[in-house]
């Protein structure tokens, strides 16, 4: 089978189109994401890829994709009409909350806009006790009446999500067939579907939140196969979700909830496959483009997940325990802390006379100062063509032309003179600072969990992460870098090595020590079920799933819980014996201390991840185009600090380093500049990747 | 900055002790064993200088600023020339620099090649700490001995090792000493991380710079902190409000009086002319009353000074001593939030003279505590804490929130099934009540109301609230906002109860608290119909209230605004009108002050 393997990512400026065979022949596009419908945008992108390259629609096998349509849908608040139906008493926990606000001291605090307005919050007398033991039955009347209320307004999809119904869904079933009788063909869903566990703003948001854009995401995944279907493509397609595996098209479209981070996620998994690739277990992958940075951690061989996360938060400087931004999800996600340090954000000083970086940032318009767009402020970007980091005639090959002395007189007249520095000192301040601003992301993934970066190599992508990786890692005390090729393009890439997989969870609360061992198996057993069927239901043999098993458990009283994975055989009393044991220890690395053994042990959540794992799908590990070669110009001053000052430095391409080299060096590329600092080597792998090591 | 050589490594140092103090309170947070530290998140992280000067804070609590710079001094005037490596300090005597006996503070010393270089500190709220009234908290406590273990600078780890005798005094003396010390365990933890940490960034920078880093990072927010006073028109002005009553004297209001002077880039806080400290346990520490002056000025200021020492210097805050606003031995104090809140309220209420455009009305007057303990059926203790809190007055630019948590504290809520599952507790309702906020140009927040049934044989319930009698005040025009209620039996007899209380409940019993609503701010005249029709519509104000209050008259039925009506409505409420309103008003109809003199409260005691 010669047939093409397809990522299409949709990124903020650019959507990335990815075609890669079993021989490793690689063909890309980048079209623009400013499109009134993305699924026309792609299919016709594709369409001008198979003329130019001469592939035909029915050489593709399959199409991976990750989308912003979720996300999008809620962060401008474009997601559909729904009406929500709660338990009497309890018509505004959509609105209360958490109570918490992400800052403090902020007067002009304004908290976002419940999704459902209040009037189309309805309740039903109905009430189920923590046990799962039905205290005041729900009657059909009732439900229907409820239904047909929200129905009279007009809504496009309902929500439901009762108290305490993760310990018996009776009531939001009634309520499902009420809505099925009453309201046919209408989008809805109900908690226990969703997210069976406890804790009820953390169901009912996330409930909210699918029902919300489960109608435009459904109605994008239908018109992406209708256009593929339109062109004779009949591959299927299939969904990044947000904790790294891949959904089909039809469970994304029910279960949206799980793609809100399609994106952010393929770089990570293109991370984790450059890693594997390389033979490395532990990376921090550092993802950094004009705004932001992004990094998370993949720790043997396996990504780490948040069990909840906010959309529309805005990004949370370093720590990340003032939560209450944005619309939080309990699904599982790729861990990834972002902070708002970019290419483009400001360099300025503050009234208490101290060098700050962003968070503002220039943004594509006006740009950094070295751009001449308007720009008069200076940025990170312009301190690294100061620090000669940086080509100062052009980027791109020559596509983005650069006017260095602009950023080095507004660097000089707002940043140097007025801090007593000469101009390359302050630029090197700059970047410095951008460097420890970015660090709290890689810590808040790493130590503030017990994790040692040291150990880890740092794999940099995004237009400037390679340009930052050095200066990263030193100041973390980690000395390998791997830098993948086609940094532009990696999120896209990264659809490529994703597995099917899928996330099943429940809420059972029990002590370890007095669980029933078979009852306990049982529901483990049930939630296995649930994820072979759906894997089977996705084309796979029985043959090519996996189940992984794992508990989320926490010492009596504590709130916060840990996941352990469930130890192999049986689940009898000594394999939750050997689980105690085991939460101890994770309790030990991640916090540094642990309870005596007589303490009691709960168990929370159960938790299956199912995966389709298909013989050799994985994508081909060399490519015959890797990367774009751009035309170098001449060795050039840059500067390193006031310790080592300016030094020459080569200029070379990625391939000119299958001879490694000493730093100092800079590597150009159509779309990212990597930076070897002195005392640093670099030498390229038979991938094509830039392997760094930095010295001491 | 004039010692500092490398401007840069100044900027890199700063930033790394900040994210420290931060990590240690991530720290607590997940290894928490109670929803107070979990979600109310009442607990504090810090890094100070070997002199006990706090560099930086970790973000948690505003009612801590300033707490514990108080609490490590009295650690240092008690033990210096005994201060080791290895040791570790506990204390929480509210007469020896803590804040309320449940707040344990622990200290940890770091040592550099042999010289004190700086503290890692950490005080958190613990679920119990003995005495007469489960949670420790109890508003009608008369003298801090019933309130639970005090316990003076001692050290909990002497080089090292666990001081048993300490420990075993702990044990004994709390309800609950597993959740207790696994809370402890967690703040050990905490210092453990900051001192590890701070050593290494130390060991990067070398003793002498660090420890000049360390005082720039203080200068540095006093600069930032004093620019932004400059900003402020200079001026004086004061406020008052009275708190209904401190649970023991019921009915017998209680005078907060404060005068803020602000010039240049300096301002004072003057509390002379609160009340005499009272028999209840709402009495402030001087701590608490700085942390209210602190978080009022810090909300007005743009937010961007770091929280550490440095802020307090361009600020000063007096308070006669045997005030509600500065206690003396023996009064009692668990319940000081309640008066840290107001005084928040009051010293708002003073700056809003000053500057109008960055005003709030006053707020719900921050949170109801609830304890519930007793035992199960098999003698097991159970004690439930929850502070809730939710509503803000209105301010210049929007309405006052609603479902959000005090300036004061910032915290979250506990999940109301997991409460239920782990107590024998029930809450049957939990939501917003309508009608309630003040009227306004931006009105204030709604509140929530929350019942509570007891499934326990039989358990103590104690309350703590307030202004239930004096009304979050509107700025500007605005209304007060409804005051709050407590009841017994909502769904049946309804009984009216008093704002604190303690008493004995049994199975089935139910307790409803219901939050004062925020006050407004400017006339409700010129609020949108618009607004005003999303909320009718919303049901958070009646149609009827809408036409009374705002003027406008909706159709419910094609929900529209009846832009004639509404036009007739408003010139007639208009007409009716007299006077001038004043800049603050005590409730629906204008600016008529509700307050006893200081002579007649005087006269009643």
């Amino acid at each position: 089978m010669t047939g093409f393997r397809v990522g299409v990512d949709i990124g903020g400026t650019f959507t990335d189109i990815v075609l890669i065979n079993a021989e490793g022949r690689l063909v890309t596009k980048k079209i623009s994401s400013s499109v009134s419908n993305y699924a026309t945008a792609i299919v016709e992108g594709l369409a001008e890829l198979f003329d130019s390259a001469g592939i035909a629609p029915d050489e593709i096998q399959e199409v991976m994709h990750g989308t912003t349509v979720a996300s999008n849908a809620i962060l401008e608040l474009k997601g559909a009409k729904v009406g929500l139906i709660g338990t009497d008493g309890f018509r505004d926990i959509l609105e209360i909350r958490n109570l918490r606000m992400p800052r403090l001291y902020d007067l002009e605090w304004v908290k976002p806009p419940p999704l459902v307005e209040r009037y189309l919050r309805v309740t039903v007398p109905e009430r189920i006790d923590a046990k799962g033991q039905v205290e005041r039955a729900l009657t059909r009347e009732a439900a229907e009446a409820a239904v047909s209320k929200l129905v009279d307004q007009g809504v496009e999809a309902i929500a439901v999500c009762l108290l305490n119904a993760y310990a018996n869904p009776v009531h939001e079933r009634l309520l499902a067939e009420a809505i099925e009788a009453n309201a046919p063909g209408l989008p809805y869903c109900i908690s226990f579907d969703i997210l069976p566990e406890i804790k009820e703003y953390e169901r009912t948001s996330t409930t909210v939140v699918n029902a919300y854009i489960l109608p435009i995401v459904s109605k994008y995944l239908e018109s992406l196969e209708e256009n593929f279907a339109a062109k004779d493509i009949t591959a299927p397609v299939l969904l990044m979700q947000s904790n790294g595996g891949l959904t089909p098209a039809a469970e994304a479209a029910r279960k949206p909830v799980n793609i809100v981070e399609s994106g952010p996620a393929g770089g990570v998994v293109g991370a984790h496959a450059v890693a594997q690739q390389t033979g490395h277990s532990d990376v921090v992958s550092f993802d950094m483009g004009g705004t932001t940075a992004k990094a998370s951690l993949i720790e043997n061989g396996a990504y780490t997940r948040s069990q909840e996360y906010s959309v529309g938060g805005g990004i949370m400087i370093g720590s990340r325990l003032l939560t209450g931004a944005g619309y939080l999800l309990k699904v599982p996600a790729i861990d990834l802390a972002e902070v708002g340090a970019g290419g483009g954000s400001i360099v300025w000083i503050d009234a208490g006379g101290a060098l700050r970086i962003g968070p503002e940032s220039a943004g594509a318009e006006p740009g950094p100062v070295c751009y001449d767009q308007g720009g008069d402020r200076p940025t990170v970007t312009d301190a690294n063509v100061i620090l000669g980091y940086l080509n100062p005639e052009h980027l791109c090959g020559g596509e983005v032309p650069l006017k260095a002395d602009k950023a080095r007189d507004a660097m000089e007249r707002i940043i140097a003179r007025p801090m007593g520095l000469d101009v390359a000192h302050a630029a090197y301040g700059a970047r410095q600072i951008a460097i420890s601003n970015m660090i709290r992301a890689i810590r808040a993934v790493s130590s503030e969990r017990g994790r040692d970066p040291r150990q880890a190599i740092m794999l940099p992508f995004g237009g400037n992460g390679a340009l930052f990786a050095a200066g990263m890692a030193e100041a973390l005390g980690m000395t390998r870098i791997v830098v993948p090729p086609q940094a532009g393009l990696f999120s896209a890439f990264g659809l490529l090595y994703a597995d099917v997989e899928h996330h099943y969870s429940r809420t059972v609360r029990t002590l370890l020590r007095e669980a029933d061992a078979g009852q306990l198996a049982a529901v483990f057993d049930e939630l296995e079920t649930q994820a072979r069927a759906q894997l089977a239901a996705d084309g796979f043999d029985l043959a090519e799933t996996t189940c992984e098993r794992s508990a989320n458990l926490h010492y009596k009283g504590q709130i916060y819980e840990l996941s352990v994975p469930l130890p192999d055989g049986p689940l009898d009393s000594a394999a939750l014996r050997t689980l105690e044991v085991a939460f101890g220890d994770e309790h030990e690395r991640t916090y540094g201390h642990r309870a005596g053994s007589d303490e009691p042990v709960e168990l929370v959540n159960a938790q299956v991840v199912g995966k389709g794992v298909p013989p050799g799908r994985r994508a081909h590990g060399t490519y015959s185009d890797a990367g774009r070669d751009v035309a170098v110009g001449a060795p050039r001053q840059a500067y390193y600090g006031p310790e080592v000052g300016w030094l020459e430095t080569p200029v070379r391409t990625r391939s000119a380093l299958v001879d490694p080299v000493e730093g100092p060096c800079i590597v150009e590329e159509y779309d990212s500049t990597c930076l070897v600092p002195p005392g640093a080597t670099a030498s390229l792998d038979s991938y094509g990747n830039i392997l760094i090591t930095l010295g001491g | 900055m004039s010692d500092i050589k490398d401007p840069i490594a100044f900027e890199l140092f700063k930033n790394a002790i900040f994210s420290i103090a931060d990590e240690m309170a991530v720290t607590i947070c997940r290894t928490t064993y109670s929803g107070i530290l979990r979600d109310n998140m009442d607990f504090s992280t810090s890094l100070s200088d070997g002199d006990g000067q706090v560099v930086a804070q970790g973000l948690t609590v505003a009612m801590h600023l300033g707490a514990i710079q108080t609490a490590l001094a009295s650690v240092i005037r008690t033990f210096e020339g005994d201060i080791h490596d290895g040791d570790v300090f506990a204390m929480n005597d509210p007469f020896d620099g803590g804040m309320h006996l449940p707040d344990i503070f622990i200290f940890k010393p770091i040592f550099v090649d042999g010289k004190r270089v700086a503290f890692a500190s950490t005080t958190a709220h613990q679920a119990d700490v003995g005495g007469r009234v489960p949670g420790s908290n109890a508003a009608d406590s008369t003298e801090i001995y019933q309130e639970g273990l005090r316990i003076p600078p001692l050290k909990l780890m002497e080089r090292g090792e666990p001081n048993r005798t300490l420990w075993s005094m702990i044990e004994k003396n709390v309800r609950i000493p597993v959740q207790v010390f696994g809370d402890m365990r967690a703040q050990l933890a905490a210092c453990e991380i900051g001192a590890r940490q701070l050593t290494e960034l130390i060991g990067q920078h070398g003793t002498e710079a660090s420890a000049l880093y360390m005082r720039e990072v203080t200068n540095y927010t006093e600069r930032l902190t004093r620019a932004a006073i400059a900003d402020l028109p200079d001026g004086e002005a004061s406020f008052e409000d009275w708190i209904d009553d401190d649970g023991v004297d019921v009915g017998q209001p209680i005078r907060l009086f404060v005068t803020v002077k602000k010039r240049g880039d300096e301002i004072s806080f003057d509390w002379d002319g609160t009340s005499p400290q009272v028999r209840g346990a709402i009495n402030a520490t001087l701590s608490v009353t700085r942390a209210a002056c602190f978080t009022a000025l810090k909300t007005v200021l743009p937010d961007d000074a770091p929280n550490n020492d440095g802020v307090f210097r361009p600020i000063t805050v007096t308070a006669p001593e045997g005030t509600v606003a500065n206690v003396v031995h023996p009064g009692s104090c668990a319940a000081r939030a309640l008066t840290g809140f107001r005084m928040l309220d009051c010293a708002f209420g003073a700056l809003a003279r000053l500057i109008p455009e960055r005003s709030m009305a006053a707020s719900d007057g921050g949170n109801v505590g609830i304890s519930i303990g007793g035992y199960t059926k098999d003698r097991d203790p159970f004690i439930y804490v929850d502070f809730s809190c939710g509503t803000w007055g209105g301010r210049p630019f929007a309405d006052g929130l609603e479902g959000n948590s005090n300036l004061f504290v910032n915290m979250a809520s506990q999940s109301v099934e997991v409460t239920e599952s782990e107590h024998p507790i029930q809450i049957p309702r939990y939501e917003l009540a309508p009608d309630r906020a003040g009227a306004g140009k931006h009105r204030g927040g709604v509140p929530f109301y929350r019942d509570y049934r007891i499934l326990a044989d039989d358990a103590i319930l104690q309350c703590r609230a307030d202004r239930q009698v004096v009304r979050p005040y509107g700025l500007f025009g605005g209304n007060a906002g409804k005051p709050g209620e407590n009841f017994v039996d909502p769904d049946g007899n309804c009984q009216k109860v008093d704002s604190k209380i303690t008493s004995e409940v049994k199975r089935g019993d139910v307790f409803r608290y219901v939050l004062p609503g925020g006050g407004g701010w400017g006339d409700p005249l010129e609020r949108d119909p618009q607004a005003v029709l999303r909320d009718v519509r919303n049901e958070l104000v009646s149609a009827a209230l809408a036409a009374e209050e705002y003027g406008v008259v909706v159709d419910t039925v094609a929900w529209q605004v009846d832009e004639a009506a509404t036009e007739a409505r408003r010139a007639e409420i208009r007409q009716q009108r007299q006077g001038d309103p004043g800049d603050v008003s005590w409730d629906d109809d204008g600016a008529s002050s509700p307050f006893p003199t200081a002579a007649e409260v005087e006269t009643e005691r």
